[in-house]
């Protein structure tokens, strides 16, 4: 028993196991809840909620009213609950930290630079936003959910992914790639 | 709000598995795009051949109905997956 709670707590599991751990959820989730993962889509639910409080009018256009209708549902309730998930299981395997730049390998190429790190997490969280709005969901939304069903936009939305994905680091990190 | 309380455990064990598996770590992310750490693909790749096993055999014993995916637009689906991946290898997630 010590060995399965040693496991349990430990900082990394192999990613075989956390992605079967995946499948199994997500196979649990349709049975049980009719839906599968997301999470890109949630702030576009929060930001309609939010433009309806600054300007009604705003809020009363095509994609709040059609596409991404705004209201806290099921899409921010799963949201809050992967940060809740995944704080837990940070402070339980005991790898809690606040930092402000995230990482050594970023400071390793990039510098300590906090401001740096963070315009590069914002620019890049809105080209997250919006290629996901594009295709139609983001890693979770699109490329699980919907590779787990074989959707074709899956696996076109993935190449895209990596093509990109690599060039830009290329680019990134020059000589050091 | 107990109709949304399944939402919050879904998204609390996807969390959960998210963080066991480092995906949460920029290093874990940029490096799939510098092949020198695959963990990204392995991780994503596994879960879609153990959930489509798993959701096509309900599928087929009637337990499961698809959830209606997103459409197939090829433009769409491939430019923004490409846009997207420009944001992923930046900020690391």
């Amino acid at each position: 028993m010590s060995k399965v709670m040693r496991w349990f707590k430990s900082p990394e599991w192999s990613p075989y196991i956390g992605g079967a751990g995946l499948g199994l959820l997500g196979i649990l989730a349709l049975l049980f809840t009719d839906r599968l993962f997301g999470a890109s889509g949630a702030f576009e639910n929060v930001a309609g909620s939010i433009m309806h409080v600054i300007s009604p009018a705003l809020a009363e256009n095509m994609y709040w009213k059609f596409i991404m209708p705004a209201g806290f549902g099921f899409g921010v309730m799963m949201l809050i609950g992967i940060f809740l998930g995944s704080m837990a299981s940070a402070l339980i395997s005991g790898t809690f930290k606040l930092r402000a730049v995230s990482d050594d390998q970023w400071v390793q190429v990039f510098g300590p630079s906090r401001w740096k790190r963070w315009g590069m997490l914002f620019g890049g969280a809105i080209l997250l936003e919006y290629g996901a709005g594009i295709a139609g969901g983001c890693t979770s939304g699109l490329a699980i959910s919907g590779g787990v069903q074989l959707a074709p936009a899956a696996f076109l939305f993935m190449a895209g992914m990596f093509i990109s994905g690599i060039i830009t680091a290329m680019i990134l990190y020059g000589k050091r790639y | 709000m107990t109709a949304l309380l399944p939402a919050l455990i879904v998204g609390f064990a996807f969390g959960w598995i998210l963080q066991k598996s480092r995906l949460t770590q920029y290093a874990k992310i940029v490096n799939v795009f510098r092949f020198t750490d695959t963990a990204v693909l392995k991780f994503i790749l596994t879960s879609i051949v153990v959930g489509a096993g798993g959701i096509y055999l309900l599928k087929d014993m009637g337990l499961v109905a698809l959830t209606g995916t997103t459409p197939t637009y090829i433009v769409g689906n491939l430019l923004g997956g490409l846009i997207f991946g420009a944001g992923m290898a930046g900020a690391g997630f």
